[in-house]
């Protein structure tokens, strides 16, 4: 995935004759000047940003909607782009160029022709979405050239020519500022039909996702640039408003897809672990139950430590009859020591919450039934208990 | 309260049972072994012994469904077989390679989940649950309540057996 999705920046960025290889095997037939006339504009107006070249700013450009690719390039320039959300159209049609002007793109590469396709440039400019038509033709050409790509403007629900149903949702999540229409249409298709992909498991969980987000985002994300967690949100095609990109560091929306599912299973464990650890109720954040967590599992096992220590001292008077008179005793405590048994927990509360206890303290508290209540007297009392036990 | 129903009450109920016998068996065996410790390097041995036992007797009840009682049992295996002395390589190299290449395998994953919650944080939480290495944190999260649950009833348990010993 991320290598195709490379392919869109192995043009810009590696060596021009591998670009150059790349494009051709791509095939053309879009509008060379349509694909660069994007180019040249975006270069223009980011080269104050970067100060690069404008291969740079090109794959810059590229990697606006291909976060993953970002990453892979080491390129950290989303904080740039945000600035060029208004003008999404360009930003995402730019992108295309690679499987279209190979050749006009390979001028572009090697000679960085601003200053020729400025003009085209200018024309081109204007229509954030009137363009999406000539976009939706080019792409239609595209897909037939493109079948292997995992490339945003492939956009195969449309044609139906994907064979590949994970790049049908990353078409279907990416594209939504230029079609709505489309868009809408691509994730529909994508849903009943998305099964061949490697991360089937992934693509189960989109599935059902990428059906809410499309009545979702459809009611409108104004929000959305706020929020990391929308990046998956500017999949829903929606012409009344200003679709965001991932931000810095995020994927890909069908990658962004998984990492939500995975972050909510995640903080769905923290919670089952919430109820676990004692004292935890009040506790949000990920970090500060981690935290407790550790705490608790080390604690419990200083616990297991000590008590192993003291039952090697205990005098051995087991027998065969004593075991299972003893398992029946602890499986199925009696009244009294049940209150000992009730006592436990508690007591294991606030050796716990006064943090980890050296291992020399005694935490069982119970070995001294003298000293049901008060936790901290039971301490010194343990201790005295446990020297008379046996060391 | 008749066994029965006790034991089917829930699965941690089952789990303290089973924990509970083996443990018990365990520690009958270590105190026929050897005769009642006087010097500490003794006690030493046999509160290793004993802690080892619990280990083990606690992996056995959570059952191998888990990763964390197979990481648990491979461990004590290994460092048995490393007692006992090239007894059986083969055995360990089979059980070496396959830590590793789970570890290997899940590496990829986990350097994505870093990114997530603290780094340190999680790898101390790898070290503590045994067989965290090779995990995403998804499933780590998971292998630790699972484990904090044994850990409790095994808690819980020894301390009702060094009661009643003592008392």
């Amino acid at each position: 995935m991320g290598s195709s999705g490379d392919n869109n920046d192995g043009l810009a960025f590696q060596s021009g004759g591998q670009s150059v290889v790349n494009c051709q095997s791509s095939g053309m037939g879009g509008n060379p000047f349509f694909a660069s006339a994007w180019d040249p504009v975006v270069s223009i107006s980011q080269h104050e940003n970067f100060g690069g070249s404008s291969m740079l700013s090109q794959s810059e450009l590229t990697n606006s909607p291909y976060p993953v690719v970002m990453e892979n390039q080491g390129i950290s320039t989303t904080s740039h782009l945000v600035h060029y959300q208004s003008g999404s159209s360009y930003v995402e049609l730019v992108p295309k160029f690679p499987s279209y002007g190979s050749g006009s793109f390979s001028e572009m590469v090697s000679s960085f022709g601003l200053n020729e396709c400025g003009q085209i440039a200018n024309t081109g400019c204007h229509p954030n979405y009137t363009t999406n038509k000539e976009a939706n033709i080019e792409r239609t050409i595209a897909n037939s050239a493109e079948s292997q790509e995992d490339h945003q403007l492939t956009e195969e629900p449309i044609t139906g020519a994907s064979p590949d149903g994970k790049k049908r949702k990353r078409v279907g999540e990416s594209n939504s500022s230029y079609d709505p229409n489309k868009n809408a249409e691509g994730e529909r298709l994508k849903d009943p039909s998305g099964h061949s992909s490697d991360v089937q498991k992934e693509q189960d969980e989109k599935k059902p996702r990428t059906e809410q987000n499309s009545g979702a985002n459809l009611r409108g994300k104004q929000s959305a640039k706020q929020a990391k967690n929308n990046s998956h949100s500017g999949e829903a095609p929606n012409e009344n408003y200003i679709h965001v990109r991932a931000r810095r560091g995020q994927a890909t929306n069908s990658h962004s897809l998984a990492e939500r599912v995975r972050r909510e299973k995640i903080s769905e464990r923290m919670r089952l672990l919430q109820e676990l650890v004692p004292g935890c109720n009040k506790i949000t954040g990920k970090a500060v139950m981690l935290d407790e967590i550790i705490n608790y599992v080390q604690s419990l096992q200083q616990q297991v430590e000590f008590l192993s220590m003291k039952l090697a001292t205990v005098n051995p008077e087991l027998s065969n009859d004593i075991e299972k008179i003893l398992s029946k005793d602890i499986l199925h405590p009696r009244g009294s020591n049940a209150a000992l048994m009730g006592f436990v927990p508690g007591m294991n509360a606030h050796p716990y919450s006064h943090g980890i206890f050296p291992a020399s303290i005694p935490v069982i508290s119970n070995a001294n039934p003298q000293f049901p209540s008060v936790p901290h007297t039971t301490l010194d009392n343990d201790l005295q208990s446990l020297f008379p036990n046996g060391i | 309260m008749n066994p029965d129903h006790h034991s089917s009450l829930n699965p941690s109920s089952s789990l303290k049972s089973r924990f509970t016998k083996t443990f018990l068996r365990s520690l009958i065996k270590i105190n026929k072994q050897r005769p009642f410790p006087y010097c500490p390097r003794e006690i030493f041995q046999r509160c290793h012994r004993v802690k080892t036992a619990a280990d083990k007797s606690l992996a056995r009840a959570a059952g191998s469904r888990r990763v964390w009682s197979r990481a648990m049992l491979c461990k004590i295996r290994n460092r048995s077989l490393r007692r006992g002395c090239q007894q059986r390589p083969s055995v360990r190299r089979i059980i070496i390679g396959y830590q590793t290449t789970k570890k290997g395998y899940c590496l990829q994953k986990k350097m994505s989940d870093d990114q997530e919650v603290g780094t340190d944080q999680a790898s101390k939480l790898r070290k503590l649950v045994p067989g965290g290495e090779a995990m995403d944190l998804c499933s780590l999260l998971d292998e630790a309540a699972h484990y904090i649950k044994c850990l409790n009833t095994q808690v819980q348990v020894m301390r009702r057996i060094a009661d009643i010993h003592s008392s």
